[in-house]
Formats: structure tokens, sequence, C-alpha cells
């Protein structure tokens, strides 16, 4: 018997708030993290302002609880805080923390740590404490180690597929609920800025020295975040046996390929369609239905058109509102699908639609245009979540009110 | 209690590079190639013959590799295009990452070029091979290190378990790269002395061999006229305390599963020649498929976290080829002329344990 | 002293055939007239990146906005000449 899958509880920390009531405030409040870096050494740091996370490592680790923290990536640092906020919020004992599954999505896992002992780590006659990152570049690293220190076991896997990444972490801990293999999976992603992925999106000429502008006709690129979220999903019969009441549902999901282009999506965004069109399909949900779509809104020239006309030619009869969120928080890359589910969920809870910072000039190829202003007291129940990468890959989330 | 729900899967086609010649799935393993040096690299085709000269312009050694896998296994199960492909891999493309990086530092992060990021991105593979067959279906990557393989093994099974009727495209690669071996030294993960690869079960030193490889299968959830076998489940391990914890969880799985240990024709295990973290599966030789034959594997494809593909690959061909090459033999019982049912167990330095197991498939009537 | 356009072109066949990696082909061989982009040669929008930062470290040039390279990329003589009358002086 397929198991419906519920949410039961969130943690996140992005550059706009070290928790969800932090992120919260800034989300009403129209707070956001672009500006100078101050604490990653990149030639970049005034040139091109991204979303930074004032906290140095240390501060990270105190917040953690790891000690010494002896070989903690930045990334696995930030992910520990929005897991233990997750793991607090949903009320999971140790036990039932031990039996679920920790699925976990990033881009970069140790890079940051990787480059700035580079020349040493390869040196092998060179000892010193930068040994402690000898093996912590790889992806996988960072959610065992989470694993290990919070005590999950039940289910561990790591998942990088660039920007979709976090999001098809909750899609197959989705999975593996309604198969019933898991009764908990927590699941979303962790990012940490470095001069790899900063200079990486630089080359392809897609970042913007300026406050990124979704949608906006003179939008020229994305601006880079760094932050980490996780959702906990939980089956509903472990939801009846802890007496639970869930804060949503994760009613459906897509995950496609657009075929088009290694970097670049379809202009006509197909691949876009066929994501969001799945998750519809998954939930017997009808377009009409839609109240709201968290768009991926990267403001590259690339996407907002693809994903624009994706929206435009599923949502023929009504085009739901819609706006994209990563103004506030800038492209935090693989952590960008839980931390925009997060911020749909707060939008559930709350009954509100995030708006889409400075958006000014409509884009002539689209007849759509996004929520400009924060807009509260809105009746939402079922909210579109799109996450789209490199690669081509399309995937899209369904949350509706339990 | 959690209970897992039997989810099989058929395979129909393999496409395989790896340190020994099996490129050509004609062979099976026709020579066996010895390594000297702890650091095992692939045996290559000519990628001329599988891979388009735009491909191969733009596509490094490991990508290349990849790619061509992925077409040898889909001209052995005839499917032009998959309805979705998954991937895995540990530590992803190293040699792009490093050029990258590289031109970075020595650069002062000026003036870069893209091709290195891109070709550097843990789903690069997987998003290639759907834009060169335009498979606009399911995608993902797992880069869960020792489990990464496994995992996206468990994707395919519930993805088909959902859906029958398709086809999946399941590969996995990781390349000996000179970057994860300093990192795999200063971790003493790999041998400190040179050892013949031939020799790592008896040598009983601790450490590793590196390796590498791509494999790639094409699974369906109904069986179909190139199917020779079925993957009859799959289950992970994270930190097992104990031998007992490990039989356990074997018993409670062949139980699942409707198999005893008396069934069971011959237990391919992933033993890594590293004497202190082979000592679980060691001492699990002694307490349970005591009467079973063995055959070992990473003598032949080194260490690396997708190595369980190598495995399957393994299992898989014995089972098509009801033949079981003398190399692999590890134990001195008698082995079964005909084949049927094949355990894998196979752990990545003793943390990441699995278990898979594997059926020929029956003749169908016509 | 300046470049000709010729000898730039010279120059350009070379560096393109590394850059972009184009294995089969000898320098001598490349016709500077032909369209690098679309109908000839084929390169795409990730070789044409490549060419801003040969462009960069080459020449000196730098192209703000990457649509100025359909003009300036349109084949090798259009290269040499946009490096001949934008190279700075000497």
């Amino acid at each position: 018997m397929s198991q419906r899958v519920f949410i039961t509880g969130f943690g996140i920390i992005t550059s706009v708030g070290n928790n969800t009531a932090e992120n919260f405030q800034s989300l009403v409040k129209g707070r956001c993290g672009y500006g100078e870096l101050s604490i990653l050494d990149t030639i970049h740091r005034t040139n091109l302002p991204s979303c930074e996370i004032k906290l140095h490592d240390d501060e990270l680790k105190k917040l953690t609880g790891v000690g010494d923290g002896r070989g903690y990536t930045r990334t696995t640092l930030l992910g520990l805080i929005a897991l233990q906020e997750a793991i607090s919020s949903a009320g999971l004992t140790n036990k039932e923390v031990h039996s679920s599954g920790l699925l976990s999505a990033t881009t970069t896992g140790g890079i940051r740590e990787f480059e700035r002992h580079f020349y040493d780590l390869l040196d092998l006659s060179k000892e010193g404490p930068f040994a402690q990152f000898a093996d912590t570049a790889n992806p996988g690293e960072h959610c065992e180690r989470m694993a290990d220190k919070v005590g999950i076991k039940g289910y561990i896997a790591t998942i990088s597929t660039a920007c979709s990444s976090s999001a098809n972490a909750i899609i197959q801990g989705a999975q593996l609920i309604s198969n019933n293999l898991l009764d908990v999976a927590i699941c979303g992603g962790s990012e940490a800025l470095s001069k790899f992925t900063i200079n990486g999106f630089n080359s392809l000429m897609i970042v913007d020295a300026e406050h990124c502008r979704p949608f906006d006709n003179t939008r020229m690129g994305l601006n880079l975040g760094e932050g980490a979220a996780y959702i906990v999903l939980e089956s509903e019969a472990s939801l009846s046996r802890r007496s639970k009441t869930p804060i949503a549902e994760l009613k459906g999901y897509g995950n496609a390929n657009d075929a088009f282009h290694q970097t670049a999506s379809s202009p006509e965004g197909t691949g876009a369609l066929h994501a969001m069109k799945q998750a519809l399909d998954s939930a017997n949900v009808s377009p009409l239905d839609i109240d709201y779509i968290n768009a991926h809104g990267t403001a590259t020239e690339n996407n907002d058109l693809s994903e624009g006309n994706g929206i435009q030619s599923l949502f023929t009869e009504k085009v739901p509102y819609f706006s994209s969120t990563k103004p506030y928080t800038g492209h935090t890359l693989a952590a960008a699908g839980s931390i925009e589910a997060v911020y749909c969920l707060l939008g559930l809870q709350h009954q509100m639609i995030w708006p889409n910072l400075n958006f000014q000039h409509q884009m002539p190829e689209l007849s759509i245009t996004p929520v400009r202003k924060l807009m509260e007291n809105v009746r939402l129940k079922h909210i579109l979540s799109n996450s789209f990468g490199f690669g081509g890959n399309t995937s899209s989330l369904l949350l509706a009110s339990a | 209690m959690i209970t897992m729900e039997g989810k099989k899967c058929y395979i129909n086609g393999i496409g395989i590079i790896s340190p020994q010649r099996t490129f050509d799935n004609s062979e099976f393993l026709p020579e066996v190639r010895s390594y000297d040096n702890n650091i095992l690299t692939s045996v290559t085709p000519d990628f001329k013959a599988y891979l388009s000269p735009v491909q191969l312009r733009r596509l490094s050694r490991m990508l290349r590799i990849g790619m061509t896998a992925a077409t040898i296994c889909l001209n052995d199960a005839g499917i032009k295009v998959p309805d979705g492909i998954v991937t895995a891999t540990g530590y992803g493309f190293l040699e792009e990452t490093e050029k990258f990086l590289k031109e970075l530092l020595e650069r002062n992060e000026k003036q870069l070029t893209p091709t290195f990021f891109m070709q550097g991105t843990y789903n690069a593979l997987a998003g290639l091979v759907a834009l060169s067959v335009k498979c606009t279906g399911y995608n993902n990557t797992y880069v869960s290190k020792g489990f990464a393989f496994e995992n996206a093994l468990q994707d395919c099974l519930l993805l088909l378990n959902a859906d029958p009727g398709v086809n999946l495209l399941l590969g996995s690669y990781d390349e000996s790269a000179a970057v994860q071996y300093k990192a795999g030294m200063r971790e003493n993960q790999f041998k400190k002395e040179p050892v013949n690869s031939l020799d790592i079960f008896s040598n009983k030193t601790d450490g590793c061999i590196q390796g590498e490889g791509s494999a790639f299968f094409d699974l369906s959830g109904e069986p179909s006229a190139s199917t020779w076998c079925s993957v009859e489940g799959i289950q992970m391990i994270y930190l097992p305390e104990s031998p007992d914890e490990l039989k356990e969880t074997i018993n409670s799985f062949l139980l699942k599963h409707d198999v005893q240990e008396t069934n069971v024709d011959l237990v391919v295990s992933g033993m890594s020649g590293c004497k202190s973290k082979d000592q679980l599966l060691e001492n699990l030789e002694r307490v349970i498929f005591i009467n079973t034959p063995r055959a070992y594997f990473k003598h032949l494809c080194g260490e690396y976290c997708t190595s369980t593909s190598f495995g399957l690959w393994l299992a898989s061909s014995i089972l098509k080829k009801q033949h079981i090459p003398e190399t692999v033999k590890a134990s001195n019982h008698t082995y079964p002329s005909r084949i049927e049912t094949i355990f894998m167990i196979n752990h990545y330095f003793n943390r990441n344990y699995s278990l898979i197991l594997l059926k020929r498939k029956l003749e169908v009537r016509s | 002293m300046q470049q000709s356009i010729d000898e730039l072109i010279k120059e350009l066949r070379t560096e393109l055939v590394k850059q972009l990696n184009l294995e089969d082909m000898l320098p001598e061989n490349f016709d500077e007239n032909t369209p690098l982009f679309g109908e000839g040669l084929g390169l795409d929008s990730i070789d044409s990146l490549e060419l801003v930062v040969l462009l960069d470290r080459n020449y000196g040039l730098k192209l703000k906005d990457p649509k100025e390279g359909r003009t300036v990329f349109y084949s090798i003589r259009t290269m040499a000449e946009y490096i001949y009358n934008n190279r700075p002086q000497q």
C-alpha cells in the first residue's frame, strides 16, 4: 500500500537568517543577503557581491556543538545547523532519528577547504592542521559526517544534479517513504560559497555584479549564495503512530530532463514543462488548482525565458501567482530546492506569497508578470516549487496544506 | 519496524570499461591484467568507434569512458533511448576539477575558461548521455561515496516497481586520479608498499589498491528478449557494529526474498585486500555461507566508491555465461557448473555494506 | 610592432585548434572565412566562451557582453580584424 508523504518539520540557514524565524522575518521585511563578501577570501569580494552567511566557521562550530570540529567543512557545518533545527522541529526522538534516512545534496562538498589548502594537501611531504581536510572535498563526505553526528543510520544518500539537487533529494526521500522502505526521511541540501563556484559560474558569464532581477527584461544573471535547509518527510503511518500534526503534504513531484544543451535550457522550456506537469499528474491536481509557483528564477537570460515559457505553456487557462525568491538568498545551487521548499512551507503556514524583488521591466517574450509585493491573507492550498540545473535536470515539487 | 517489500528488476544489457579487458561483451575476462604500483587504470577501446568527433573534441578521458560504456550498454540491450538515466560516482571527475582549480589558483581567479568547470560537475555524464540520445525522462546522480551505486540501483528499483514497462539506464564512474590517490594516502586508505594486484588477498597488509571504471546496466521491470538475469533485491547497511548484526541482516534479506542459504550457488564478495577493513567480512565468512563457493573481484578492478558495479557485472556475467573465471575463485569449495542464484556482498572501507541478490532468468517457453 | 591581419589569422588558426581541441584539424587547413558557429564548424556557446577567454588572455581584449561574440567570432578573419582594430597600442 503506497504511503502518503507528509512534512513534519524543517530547518534552514541562509544569508538572511540563521534559523526559520529569522528567515521568515527577512521574507516579510524584504531583507536580502546580497552584499560584499567578508568571510570568503576571493578577489571578487567587491566586484561580485553574493549572499554570504556572516558567520565564520568557528562560530558555526559553536552553534552546532562539534567541539574543535576537526574535518568539518563549511558545507557540513551549515548543513548541520539546518539539520539540527529540522530534527528538533519535528520532535523526533533519538530512536526515531536512528532509523531515519538522511538524503542530502551538494555540488561543492568540501571544495572550499580543498582550494584553500590545495598545494599543501597535494604535497605528501607536508603535514599540518590542513590535513584534516585531506578527504573532505568529495560530496558524500558531508552527508555521512552529519549522519554520524546526529545518529542517523536508516538510509544514507547524497545527490548532486547541479541546481536541482536538493529537490531530487526530497523526491527520492518521498519515494522511499511511499514504498514503505522508510518511515522518516530528512531531505535537503547544503552549499558553502567557494572560489571554485564563483569563478566557475563567472566563466560562464552568467553572474550579475548587480543585485539580480528575476524575470526582468534587464536581467543580467544570477548572484551566488550559500545556505542549507532540510525538511522532515514522514509516512502517514508514522504520523499516526506519533500522533503528529503535519505541516503540509508532499503531494506530488516531477523529474525530467531538458536534453537540450549541457548548460542551457531550451527556450521553449520543455524540461520545465515536463517536470511541472509530472508533479501535477502524480498528485492528480489540475493546473487550475495551483495557487502559487516558487520559480527557479535565477535571473539568467536563459532560465527565466525558458521557465516563463514553460509556465505559460502549462497554465494555459490561468497562470498562478509566481515569484522567485533568489533576490533574497542568492542562488544557493544544490541547496536551492530545499531552501525554497521551506519558503513555500512558510508561505503555506502563514498564507503569504513572497515577492519577486527587483522586478521592474516586463519581458516582451512573456505575457506573465511575477508578484511584485508581499501578499498576505492569500488562500494557498497547492504550491509548486521549481528547481532546474545544468545537465538539463528539471525538478518540481508539489506541496499542499495538510 | 520497517518492512521491506520485494522489488526486483531485470538486466538486459551491460557496458563496462575497467582495468580489465571488459568492454567487449562477447568475451569474458579473456586475459587477466595485473598491476604493480597499486593504481589500476582502464583498458579502453578505440573511442572513435563509439563517439562522434564533436563528442571526442569536448570530452575528458573519464567522460569518454563513461559515454562509451553507456553506448555499449544500450547496444547490448538493443535500446535506442532509455526512459530514464541514473548515475553514481564517489569522487566525480577529478582530473577536470583539478585542472580548473589549478588554473584558478595560478591565474589568481582571472581569465578562466568554463570547459573544465562544466566537465567537472557530478551529473555531467548523466546529462551528456541524456543529451546524446535525447532522453527527456527521469535523470538523477548519486554521489554518496560507498553507497552511490547502491542508492542509484535502489532508485531504479523503486521507479521500475511503479512503472515496470520502462527501461532505465543505471551507470557508475570513478577515476583513478592522482588527487584522490594522494587524499587516500593521507588517510591511510591505500597500501604503503607496492603490491601486485593479484596478490592483495594473500598479502595481508593494510590498505587497498586504487581502481577505476565505468559500468552501465540497462534495467527493466519486465523481462524482455534480451534479459538474462534479475536483481531480486538490494539492502544497504551503514556502519554495522558486528558480524552478528550483518549475519542477522543477511538472514532477513534472504528470508524476505524466499531464498535459503543452501539455494545460493555462489557468493560474490567485495573483499578489498585491506587486512583491517576486511576483518568483519572475514569473520562473517566463518558464520554464514560456510559451504558456499566464493568469488572475489577487487584484485581485478581495485577499490573505488562504485566498485560494486564491477561486482554486479561479474555476477551477472557469470549467470549469463554459466562460467566462473579461475581468477575470481576464492575458496576451496567445488564450484558448480550450473549457477542460478548469486548473493553479493560488498563493503567500502568497512563503512558501507551492501547486499544484492541475483537470479538467472529461467528460459521462457516459446 | 603590431601584427598584420594575415599574421593574426595564421596565429589564430593554431590557437583555435589548440584551445578548442580540434584534434583532426590541421591549422593550415583551417579556412579563415568558414563560419565557426552554426553551419560551418558547428561550435557552440561553450566554445564561444572559450574564445572570449582566448581574446582576453592572448590579446588583452575583454568582451563584456557574450552577445558581441556573434559578430566578432563569426570567422577567423572577423576575429583577426577585431583584434587588429581594437588591440591596445603597444
